[in-house]
């Protein structure tokens, strides 16, 4: 995160504005806010009176997570406001009693309406916990983190959680960070920086050529309905989706096994819809921290890179793996992790809509063809969370109404989840069979 | 230039260590790549570097769980490729 002008302002990074781009954009149209989610499913033995003691406890120690977020004389760069924290109430943790059915139990409905909810910046409201009982928590409990995105990342959230567990355990004090690496590599000069964001500008206009489609059509105004799926592979399926990435898309790209394999679900439905889907146009997030370093929870500290597939490309698994490895090394080659940062900085001094306007331009009203990541192992090491088993754990970002599809993967002890988030309607229940369908046929290698 | 393999590996750690990993004095040419945190991004930079050092592009499909087991076992790697090239 840059560094503060006054110790109690932190400004946002070009990432955190990016988003809340996203956020004005949904906020005006959908009347949800763009947030992130994280859900740990615990087994017996969980207090969630002592989850909410520690949350009060950190967040009066830690003012970020409350800080409103404020734009100084209306023009100048958005701020976490922390000299305001005192003034913004605690993150909100609700604890509800629910059954629980047998087997792999499904998502408590719950947590896709916290999805669907709004928080205000600018009030501070950045973070909310809800705790869903079963049996009282003699058969577990279901914890959702819920946050506006540019509070947290992916990464930066599993890093809180740890971090939350070893205050909650006593191995650290809650005003104890771990320590934030400072990178000491040159920073570019204004004049190259702008260059740069010219040049990520202008990748992000050739794909007007053949802009993408969403199955949810271009934004529209239409209230946000998300709802949330979880695929938890078995152990043996995940060894052999694994291997499967490692050999095909190589050991430390698996995301674009991953990714390819999203694309092709995707176009199975628009093959079923008999719509030409143009182009699929997909961000990729880049994790940006310091290598090596535990330090670092708050704030977005990504950049994007951004690659366009054509449907004659997306035939075979493997030709489009080799497409997409192609052009992720020609994008880290010209420097666009670097391009989309300086980018998105520029973003901190623009109007949140600005963004939203450009991509319009670019892809013909639509933002991309769906949202995607995938953050590896989730938590790896770690067992158990202020005293309860953690039984799985995943991600579930929001995605606003278009492009209405978002698809996520982790890891967790040897399973591979993959949490489907979408909007209500756009997949039609044959529709998702199909999707669901050729996703899994081309993790596991398997005919449909 | 002629890279010797220890030269290779002086390089490779020298790029890791200086730019692309954020490691204190425990960090060695033998140490875990992995465990030092080197992503797949930082590998593809690293690619770079050793390609503008050597002229050589080291195919990426090259690279495994052995081969990424150290900045040694990676400039073994990449001295083949040289020798190949």
């Amino acid at each position: 995160m840059p560094k503060s002008r006054a110790p109690d302002r932190v400004p946002l990074t070009g990432a955190d504005c990016f988003l809340r781009a996203f956020d004005h954009e949904v906020r005006r149209k959908s009347g949800a806010s763009h947030l992130s989610q994280l859900v740990l499913r615990l087994g017996p033995g969980f207090d969630p009176n002592a989850l909410a003691k520690l949350i009060a406890e950190v967040a009066e120690a830690q003012p970020i997570l409350r800080a409103p977020i404020r734009r100084p004389f209306g023009v100048l760069p958005p701020e976490f406001r922390l000299d305001l924290a005192a003034k913004a109430p605690l993150p909100r943790v609700e604890i509800l009693d629910a059954p629980r059915s047998p087997g792999e139990p499904p998502l408590p409905p719950l947590f896709a309406e916290r999805l669907n909810a709004r928080l205000d910046g600018r009030r501070g409201e950045l973070l909310r916990c809800d705790v869903v009982r079963h049996a009282g928590g003699a058969e577990g409990s279901d914890v959702a983190f819920t946050w506006l995105h540019m509070l947290l990342d992916g990464s930066g959230s599993e890093r809180f959680v740890r971090w939350l567990d070893e205050v909650g355990q006593g191995a650290r004090s809650a005003a104890d960070l771990p320590d934030e690496p400072t990178t000491d590599s040159a920073v570019a000069s204004a004049r190259a920086r702008g260059d740069q964001a010219l040049r990520w500008q202008a990748r992000m206009r050739s794909f007007a050529s053949r802009a993408p489609r969403s199955l949810a059509g271009p934004l529209a105004r239409t209230p946000q309905r998300l709802e949330v799926d979880l695929a938890t592979f078995t152990r043996e399926e995940t060894e052999r989706i694994v291997a499967r990435a490692r050999k095909l898309a190589g050991f430390l790209t698996p995301m674009l096994f991953y990714l390819a394999a999203s694309v092709r679900a995707h176009r199975s439905v628009f093959q079923l819809r008999g719509i030409d889907p143009r182009s699929f146009v997909v961000p990729l997030p880049v994790n940006l921290r310091a290598k090596g370093a535990g330090g670092a929870l708050f704030g977005t500290r990504v950049s994007l890179l951004w690659f366009q597939v054509f449907p004659e490309a997306c035939a075979e698994l493997e030709g489009l793996l080799a497409d997409l490895k192609a052009q992720r090394l020609a994008a880290i080659k010209e420097g666009m992790v670097e391009a989309g940062t300086a980018a998105m900085d520029y973003a901190r001094w623009l109007p949140r809509s600005a963004y939203a306007r450009m991509a319009r331009r670019s892809f013909g009203g639509e933002l991309c063809s769906f949202f995607f990541a995938y953050t590896d192992e989730f938590l790896p090491g770690m067992t158990s969370f202020l005293g309860a088993p953690i039984e799985n754990a995943f991600h579930a970002p929001s995605v606003p109404p278009s492009p209405g599809s978002g698809a996520i993967f982790s890891l967790r002890e040897g399973r591979l989840n993959f949490s489907h988030v979408r909007q209500a309607g756009v997949f039609s229940g044959f529709e998702l069979v199909r999707f669901r369908r050729s996703l899994r046929a081309d993790l596991l290698g398997e005919a449909e | 230039m002629d890279w010797t393999r220890e030269a290779l590996t002086d390089r490779v750690y020298e790029i890791l260590r200086e730019d692309l990993l954020s490691v204190g004095d425990e960090f060695t040419p033998r140490s875990s790549l992995i465990e030092a945190g080197l992503d797949s991004l930082a590998v593809t930079q690293l690619l770079l570097a050793i390609e503008e050092s050597t002229g050589v592009w080291v195919d990426e499909s090259l690279l495994t769980e052995e081969t990424l087991a150290s900045a040694e076992s990676l400039a073994a790697c990449v001295h083949a490729q040289i020798a190949r090239a």
